[in-house]
């Protein structure tokens, strides 16, 4: 760990950042590699299976597909022969179809990166509607009272498949304002776009809207408008000074949507890189597979130096000078209607426990499909004709419990790894885009299905937009006047980790952790197909949520209970962060 | 703020560059309108092999009508004349077929040369088509227009096996010299591919030298929708005239008009695992099998959309009803009390697959039948490719198992002979018993259709008796068609959608 204040003028050596992503890219393509062998799953099994589904597997046919493949030569003569031949531009031929795959790949991977700048136009809106209070006051120096973010949070709580089901439907379906599905044109670009935008933009806006207060009271600020600058460029320039914090996040929200959109793909059936990784990891088609690895590995770190010039352009010579005041908090007054919110929230999901836990959520009754909330089934019942209050009630604790102790895991090992921020800082890039369905498979490969394999999978590429976060906060950190003024009087590195640096690291890592709770509940219940996670008929919310999916439009009650109570739980943890900070000040 | 402008100007630039990118090869817009009375058809499963017939996609070459076989199956599976117009058996093992007149869509005539090296590729190709996998077919050419065909040993389906859109008949240029085979434009069919977009497009046109008249629709385009709620979406939405396999929750949403269900011959059973584990026990295994109710599954998990089990082969089997023989001899079930002491604590491992969406709900209503019986059961519920080796080494007691039941050759053997014989390549059930081989043995060897057929009913009932397999429903597949379009063919083996009398009104 390197917290001492570095030199002003020495430049930091770019060998070891250099050395980190080379090497985390090239582990991360040698388990992708390896995989079949990994997993056991016979190679030549997955891969008949593909290109004809009711082909008999006998011993004959698997041995004709293994000696097409070349199966028995081994792994390291697969993955020597592929990389020979990435320097020609050749990525070699997809094991099922036989077809080049370079070209699918490059198509892939131009179409969901078209659709991720889409997403990120709006991921930008959404962002800047979320703190557009917080800045309209702010650059007027009426800023008094705190904000709980509860906008933010609900629309980051929103499950993106969800949201794309609801716009496929309204939007293309009822409306017929644009195409509900294909990739044909701008049109069909929208509505997946917000989609995968709004949730995006929520959680960045969240972000920016809690760091933004404490530019707002920075000197410059005040003597900024008491010589009546225009409003707007005191904004632009608080935005200057909080967007470098923020930055690093869009790697992990909006970049690795160029893998990571799988569900919002199939539902607007969009041929992007999500897919066709998904598609060829699960056939075990090696070379389309460690292509798009590799294409998705190469976007990571590309996007990450990219964002991290950006983030050292708009701080300027101030970083590099060790010049940058800290980022401090005012104290503001925290809103009485946030205690109302918190206490609301607290009593609905306690109220949904109590009595989704004096009912059974496993009882079938085929007889009560679908039926909508009535005094029988406050919450009506899903297609098996359960209980969906007792579903909810059941799943809560679970739900809330496994999401927590992976967020908890993950903000540790990220606020850990960030604190090396360059050795990590390939790591991060390189996982920040890896697709959680990808490393499931990796996890599921070695362990087997189990419980807790959906659990480690999402540890394993959870912590990287913590990881980012921390390095980012600690080297504007570490760059700010009393650091060094605390380092001259004689200040040890645990001091200076526990005083200073900590305590400007930890709340907004909180807060981000917060806000991606929801979005953790759905990703261990995604990995459920690998037989990872709690088997069903286990209640878990993510499950509830997805297995309701197809009735959302025919019975609207299935889908809508386990989305409200994802965005209370949200809710009640970001107001509830925001009420024990308020207390703490 | 010069950076961030830059940078936002940057990305403004770089949109309209990746957005050339949308529909990957397809320029022209103005054909996917459906202008001109061409057909628009979303289908379900994406190419795997650039439609190669030797793979997953040999059934769009014969839903689309853009190859065609020797042979063709009619609506009571039986064969019927295609590029043959007729043929008569010789021997145990020779057949000859007289070719009718027809062209290639690449303008070349169709000559016994040109089915000789068809069926030759067919025969060579690596791994075998499934067709294939139980006969050794030579073909000759005897003058041009007479095809002999002779098989190691006799197959008394000969003629069905020709019908298999895996031995559609293409023309010399389809075949590569790397075992790559390309339909684009090598066809007899009154349609032919001219365009095939990766995994999402495709474009049909009608071709005006079709044996069999001209085909009333101008041309088709394909869209592939994986997803089906997409696919109902697509066709709610009027962005295509005919979506196929409407999943079932979807159905209810569609216009009663344009809701088409079809039986299908897809059979959702329970397998039990008779290898090994619980149900070793055939008591037990007749407590499963009391205790399961399939008919429950109808109008919950399927909306009604499926019929209950009559027995392996449902209503989609046409002749199956009328032969079917009555199970006798059945092992008694064990009770409640009898099951929780027989399984000793042990449970009950229930798997099932997530790639038909119905499959998980009817495990869940399964288990609590089950449970009922005394069974303590625990799901295991993962994507197909994920379990199947599993399965096959009988690490489950039991299985929700989606099957067709006549494949390729149309013949209902060699679903019983893969799946329930000793040495059965897909026997899941890891069932080993004499009487069923016999069985089994006896329908495959029989060569007269009536009888074939008797025999087969006589094999459904010996592998009923030993209740391996318990049969849940048959399921239904909904087609959805717009109101405006006219002739779609219906059919349950889901190997002809569109031909020449399919059009727009």
């Amino acid at each position: 760990m390197s917290l001492a204040h570095a030199p002003a003028a020495a430049r930091p050596s770019l060998w070891p950042a250099a050395a980190g992503r080379v090497l985390a890219g090239g582990a991360l393509l040698g388990a992708v590699a390896l995989l079949p062998w990994l997993s056991g799953a016979d190679p030549a099994r997955t891969v008949l299976r593909a290109r004809s589904a009711d082909q008999n597997p006998t011993p004959a046919e698997l041995a004709a597909v293994r000696g097409q493949l070349g199966l028995d030569e081994g792994p390291l003569v697969h993955l020597a022969h592929w990389l020979g031949g990435l320097p020609r531009g050749d990525a070699g031929v997809s094991w099922v179809s036989g077809a080049p795959v370079m070209p699918q790949v490059g198509t892939a991977l131009s179409v969901s990166l078209t659709l991720m700048l889409g997403a990120f136009a709006v991921t930008a809106l959404v962002a800047g509607l979320v703190c557009a209070r917080t800045v309209f006051l702010g650059a007027r120096r009426r800023l008094r009272q705190d904000r709980a973010g509860t906008t933010a949070a609900v629309l980051a709580s929103l499950p993106k498949f969800l949201l794309a089901s609801v716009l496929a439907t309204v939007c293309g379906v009822w409306w017929g304002w644009f195409p509900s599905s294909g990739w044909e044109g701008p049109q069909s670009m929208l509505l997946p776009s917000l989609a995968l935008g709004i949730p995006s933009g929520a959680m960045l806006g969240g972000l920016l809207d809690q760091a933004l207060p404490a530019a707002f009271h920075e000197p410059w600020a005040r003597t900024a408008y008491a010589v009546g600058l225009p409003p707007g460029r005191i904004a632009r320039n608080a935005l200057r000074r909080t967007l470098p914090g923020v930055l690093p996040q869009l790697l992990p929200t909006v970049v690795a949507l160029v893998g990571g959109a799988v569900a919002v793909e199939k539902i607007f059936n969009i041929p992007g890189l999500g897919r066709l990784s998904l598609d060829s990891a699960v056939a075990q088609d090696l070379p389309v597979l460690q292509t798009a690895t590799l294409a998705l590995v190469l976007l990571g770190v590309s996007a990450g130096v990219v964002i991290r010039a950006l983030r050292h352009a708009l701080l300027g010579r101030t970083l590099r000078d060790g010049a940058l005041p800290a980022l401090h908090r005012p104290s503001l007054t925290v809103p009485s209607s946030l205690r109302w919110i918190t206490t609301g929230c607290a009593l609905v999901l306690l109220g949904l426990v109590t009595a989704g836990l004096l009912r059974d959520p496993l009882q079938v009754d085929t007889a009560a499909r679908l039926l909508p909330p009535s005094l029988d089934h406050p919450l009506g019942t899903d297609a098996l004709g359960r209980d969906l209050l007792a579903r909810l009630g059941h799943g809560a604790l679970r739900t809330a419990g496994v999401a927590l102790v992976v967020t908890a895991v993950s903000a540790l090992t990220g606020l850990l790894l960030g604190m090396a921020p360059r050795a990590s800082a390939g790591p991060t890039e390189v996982v920040s885009t890896l697709p959680a369905v990808l490393a499931g498979l990796l996890i599921a490969g070695v362990t087997g299905p189990s419980v807790w394999g959906a659990a480690s999978a999402v540890c394993a590429v959870g912590w990287s937009p913590y990881a980012a976060q921390t390095a980012a906060l600690l080297e504007q950190e570490r760059a700010s006047g009393h650091i060094a003024a605390s380092v001259a009087l004689g200040a040890g590195r645990l001091h200076l980790l526990r005083r200073h640096l900590l305590p400007s690291v930890v709340p907004p890592l909180l807060r981000n952790a917060l806000l991606r709770l929801p979005t953790t509940v759905l990703v261990l219940a995604s990995l459920g197909f690998l037989g990872l996670g709690e088997q069903p008929p286990t209640p878990e919310w993510g499950r509830l949520l997805s297995e309701n999916q197809p009735y959302a439009e025919l019975a609207p009650w299935t889908v809508l209970g386990p989305a409200a109570a994802l965005v209370v739980l949200s809710v009640l943890a970001v107001t509830g962060s925001v009420r024990g900070r308020g207390k703490g000040a | 703020m010069r950076t961030t402008s830059r940078g936002l100007i940057a990305a403004l630039a770089l949109t309209p560059l990746l957005a050339g990118c949308f529909a990957p090869g397809d320029g022209d817009a103005g054909t996917g309108t459906g202008s001109g009375g061409r057909l628009r058809v979303a289908l379900a499963v994406p190419p795997v092999q650039a439609l190669s017939p030797y793979s997953n996609d040999a059934t769009v070459l014969s839903k689309l009508s853009v190859a065609e076989g020797l042979t063709a199956l009619d609506k009571n599976g039986t064969a019927k004349p295609a590029l043959a117009k007729s043929w008569k058996q010789n021997g145990d093992t020779t057949w000859t077929f007289e070719l009718r007149k027809a062209r290639f869509q690449d303008g070349t005539e169709l000559t016994a040369q040109a089915v000789v090296n068809a069926l030759d590729h067919a025969g060579a190709a690596k791994p075998k088509p499934r067709v294939l996998s139980d006969v050794s077919l030579t073909a000759k050419a005897d003058d041009a227009d007479t095809v002999t065909l002779t098989t190691k040993s006799p197959d008394p389906v000969l003629p069905l096996r020709l019908a298999s859109p895996a031995l559609a008949i293409l023309s010399a240029k389809a075949y590569g010299k790397d075992g790559a085979v390309s339909p684009v434009g090598t066809g007899t069919g009154p349609f032919e591919l001219t365009r095939l977009s990766g995994k999402t497009k495709a474009t049909l046109d009608r071709f005006d030298g079709y044996w069999g008249g001209k085909a009333k629709a101008p041309g088709i385009d394909v869209s592939w929708i994986a997803d089906g709620t997409a696919r109902a979406n697509a066709l709610r939405g009027g962005e295509t005239d005919i979506a196929e396999w409407i999943p079932t929750a979807q159905a209810k949403l569609l216009d009663d008009k344009t809701r088409h269900e079809v039986p299908s011959v897809r059979t959702d059973s329970l397998i039990l695992n008779t290898g090994s584990g619980l149900f070793t026990d055939a008591g037990l295994r007749a407590a499963a099998r009391k205790a399961v109710d399939g008919s429950a599954l109808v109008d919950s998990v399927f909306g009604g959309y499926a019929d209950p089990a009559q027995g392996l082969f449902g209503p989609a089997v046409p002749w199956a009803a009328g032969k079917r023989v009555p199970v006798t001899g059945r092992t008694g079930a064990a009770t409640a009390a009898e099951v929780r002491t027989d399984t000793k604590g042990r449970t009950l491992r229930l798997a099932t697959y997530t790639n038909r969406a119905e499959l998980p709900e009817a495990a869940t209503v399964l288990q609590q039948q089950l449970e009922k019986a005394g069974f303590t059961v625990k799901q295991d519920v993962r994507e197909y490719t994920q379990m199947e080796g599993d399965l096959l080494a009988g690490k489950y007691d039991a299985l929700v198992f989606s099957r067709v039941t006549l494949l390729d050759t149309g013949d209902a053997v060699d679903y019983l002979a893969s799946d329930f014989t000793s040495d059965g390549v897909y026997n899941i059930a890891g069932l080993k018993d004499a009487a069923v081989d016999k069985a089994i043995r006896a329908a495959a060897a029989e060569r007269d259709t009536a009888g074939r057929q008797e025999k087969i009913m006589r094999a459904e009932a010996a592998i009923l008796r030993t209740d391996a397999v318990v049969p849940l429903v048959h399921e239904q597949a909904v087609q959805g068609v717009a109101d405006g379009v006219e002739g779609v063919i219906l059919d349950p083996r889901e190997r002809s959608l569109i031909d020449v009398d399919t059009h727009l009104k």
